[in-house]
């Protein structure tokens, strides 16, 4: 059984645009693929199907299938359990008082009791190397702290599919360093949205090229990353980590 | 202000500062409840109060310089319209007990608020049944307060970066510009917030 | 105390009436913007409006947040504003917490609303009569305030309501003409660059409940009534009661630190105080209604006039990005 299973999902935006057309794609269990694209391309769009929040008016046939399960009423409590979404501002997804409370949330969402939640929620935190950091104020956190709150938030969730929407963007080079050891360190399926192609090239086996809403290319990164033509048809370029034909 | 945002002093560990939240609030009203019940003129009980403030406050450890500037931030105020009791037959009696009970209220709200956190506060007025609409908007107010600070503080300085004549009128456009966007920008990340809660199964 | 008490008390009873207005009014997508807009509103009365010399204005923002959110959020909003002004930076003991509610909250909130709606059903619709509207509501709420301020204070005996009412009055028409022109310079703003996030959408589709602006109405009117009534025919003589103390730190946000002389009422050839002050109140009343008409003109874009990125100093919104 795939993790992710996409189906022809097309979207309109309110205001009638195509946002997303066509759209067709898997990922296995404890596979890692990148999504990239130029801006406008749809990336967020279809990150918000993967959860059920998109679209708000449900579909007579669901596209999305998590683990088997169509992403649509009334299943949408377990996949939104099971599915958990990153969203590029950790300020928008932090808004409870203090961290423990934070990444509790969702634990308590699905109705945990008190002894149960408080394991979780260390766990959590430890996994993502914040351990001690519970009594503490989300806007006393860097960036990186910040991010690897969420990702506590979503583990804490016990999600066994991760969507990721720019993980990396606006990370020093040490946060990025951080945050990108401990989504290796993840066995969960991942699906990460970005704009680091460096990043793709390193954690991510499989890509897929997302343009106006279409799948343009999916495969092999290496293979599709090293094709210039394609990148700079779709608003990317060829990463500089595979400019070079030497071993490093 | 910004400073009092940031809570410097709620997480330091004193006798005053490990007390029950909840003991500490109550505390805090009952203080403020007497004083206020207190006839004009009972100055023995004025001092005892200020002795109990003052003895707490030493034992919080906070440094005293810190509450001194929060105390005298609001303190003009309050002179303020006291002044205005002097106009009075009995004006200046009404106008010392006027200053005095304020002071001393004050200083108690100031005491509680710098050992106390606001996740604290907000846990016991969860407890004693506060609506929950209403402690969810505290809460998420106090969470986004440092946000949208920044967020305007950005955009007045992009803006004063932006403007060559020192006119008031263009002072006050540039200033209510930066109110309209911070509102948009609020309504839109409310939205973001919004969905944010739903992916971690907020049910309404 | 018998004022803390009562105040209090109204305001209690104001404040639960708004939760029930929100919990009815509100879909719950809109329910984290009302957290939103009570920091929108505290991070906004941070912002300096120079008045003269090294002083400025600030903003209230009660009629601001009923133009945008609906009169019940609106207290609502205020009124954790306050709460964290007296919980987390001792801006007000907690006694005056009951009256700074009652003031700031329900009734600039309730009277600039209700005044908004009276005004939007006279002058009609169009972008000039709702600033009209906001301007002259917002002055209205800020008086409003002051006056009811002014009688707690009256019947609290901390100071006599013929001293306290023009003081109180005086000055806070001068601020009420503060706040209608900022609170206006910002409405006109937002119809600029985002007009669908202004009230009338979703208030054009719910149905007004009249019994539930009747019961504010009367909450208010009561409040007001009560403290005010007992001195109209006339000044009591040393009141001997225990006196409430307030702390007035809610000016902070509103009064610009100026150290305005004690207006002096009187008009020449007006005998009482009391006539001379009704007076003068009218005035000021007729002054402000003429400035809101004169502001909303100004800030409505003529017909066919470049209303553009160009026009007072905006920049135009760039495209969301998927």
């Amino acid at each position: 059984m795939n993790a992710l299973e996409v189906r022809a999902l097309g979207y309109r935006y309110p205001d009638g645009t195509a946002a997303l057309r066509d759209v067709t794609f898997a990922v296995a269990e404890g596979e890692r693929v990148g999504l990239i694209g130029p801006n406008g391309a749809g990336k967020s769009t279809l990150l918000l199907h993967l959860n059920g929040l998109l679209p708000e008016h449900p579909a007579p046939v669901a596209a999305v299938h998590v683990f088997g399960t169509p992403v649509a009423e009334p299943h949408l409590t377990t996949i939104r359990a099971r599915v958990g979404l990153l969203f590029q501002d950790p300020d928008d997804q932090i808004f409870c008082p203090t961290v423990w409370e934070d990444v509790a949330f969702g634990p308590q969402q699905l109705g945990l009791g008190d002894a149960a939640l408080a394991t979780r929620v260390a766990r959590a935190l430890d996994q993502v190397g914040l351990k001690g950091f519970d009594e503490r104020l989300p806007h006393h956190l860097s960036r990186g702290e910040k991010r690897r709150v969420c990702l506590a938030g979503l583990l804490a969730c016990e999600a066994r599919l991760l969507a990721l929407d720019e993980p990396t963007g606006d990370l020093d080079p040490r946060g990025r360093r951080e945050l990108k050891g401990l989504l290796d360190s993840l066995p969960v399926a991942q699906v990460i949205a970005t704009h680091d192609l460096e990043l793709v090239v390193e954690s991510c086996p499989r890509v897929i090229v997302l343009d106006r809403g279409r799948v343009v290319a999916q495969g092999p990164t290496a293979e599709l990353l090293r094709d210039e033509k394609l990148m700079l048809a779709h608003g990317l370029e060829r990463p500089h980590i595979l400019r070079h034909r030497h071993p490093h | 202000m910004r400073r009092a945002l940031l809570e410097p002093y709620q997480h330091q560990r004193s006798a005053i500062h490990r007390l029950l939240a909840a003991v500490k609030v109550g505390g805090a009203l009952a203080f403020v409840l007497a004083i206020v019940l207190l006839p004009r003129a009972a100055w023995t009980a004025y001092a005892a109060g200020a002795t109990l403030l003052l003895l707490l406050a030493w034992l919080s450890r906070i440094p005293p310089a810190a509450l001194a500037r929060r105390l005298l931030l609001v303190e003009p105020f309050a002179l303020g319209v006291a002044l205005l009791s002097l106009l009075q037959p009995n004006g200046l009696m009404i106008f010392a007990a006027a200053l005095t009970k304020s002071t001393l209220c004050l200083f108690c709200m100031v005491l509680l608020s710098s050992t106390t956190r606001f996740s604290a506060l907000l846990r016991v007025l969860w407890r004693i049944r506060v609506p929950s609409l209403l402690v969810t908007t505290l809460a998420l107010m106090h969470r986004y307060l440092f946000v949208l600070v920044d967020e305007a503080g950005r955009m007045t300085r992009a803006r004063r970066s932006r403007t060559f004549s020192r006119d008031r009128a263009s002072a006050w456009r540039s200033s209510a510009s930066v109110i309209a966007h911070l509102f948009v920008r609020s309504s839109e990340r409310a939205e973001r917030i919004y969905a944010a809660m739903c992916a971690r199964g907020w049910k309404t | 105390m018998k004022t803390a008490v009562a105040t209090g008390a109204l305001a209690t009873a104001g404040l639960g009436l708004a939760l029930a207005g929100v919990r009815r009014t509100v879909p719950p997508r809109r329910i984290p913007l009302i957290g939103l807009a009570a920091a929108f509103v505290f991070a906004a009365q941070m912002l300096n409006f120079p008045v003269a010399g090294g002083t400025s204005g600030h903003l209230i923002g009660a009629v601001l947040a009923s133009v945008l959110l609906g009169p019940s959020a609106a207290v609502l909003v205020m009124s954790a504003v306050l709460i964290l002004q007296c919980l987390m930076f001792a801006d007000g003991g907690v006694t005056a917490l009951g009256a700074n509610v009652f003031n700031m909250a329900l009734v600039a909130s309730v009277v600039g609303h209700g005044a908004y709606r009276l005004l939007r059903r006279l002058v009609g619709e169009g972008l000039r009569a709702r600033l009209f509207a906001t301007a002259f509501a917002a002055w209205c709420s800020t008086v409003a305030a002051a006056i009811s301020c002014a009688g707690q204070l009256a019947l609290s005996g901390t100071v006599p309501l013929q001293v306290a009412l023009p003081a109180m009055g005086g000055i806070h028409m001068l601020i009420g003409l503060g706040e209608a022109v900022i609170t206006t310079l910002v409405v006109a703003a937002v119809a600029r660059v985002r007009p669908e996030l202004l009230l009338e959408e979703a208030g054009a589709r719910r149905q007004p409940r009249y019994g539930e602006l009747a019961a504010r109405g009367v909450l208010v009117a009561l409040g007001l009534a009560s403290f005010v009534a007992p001195f109209a025919s006339g000044w009591p003589d040393g009141l001997e009661e225990v006196a409430a103390t307030f702390g007035f730190e809610h000016l902070t946000p509103a009064a610009p630190v100026l150290h305005a002389p004690l207006p002096d009422y009187r008009f020449p050839g007006v005998r009482s105080a009391a006539h001379s002050t009704v007076i003068a109140g009218m005035a000021g009343t007729l002054v402000a209604f003429g400035l809101a008409w004169w502001l909303a003109t100004l800030l409505t874009p003529r017909r066919g006039a470049d209303a553009g990125p160009g026009g007072k100093g905006e920049v135009p919104r760039a495209p969301r990005a998927a």
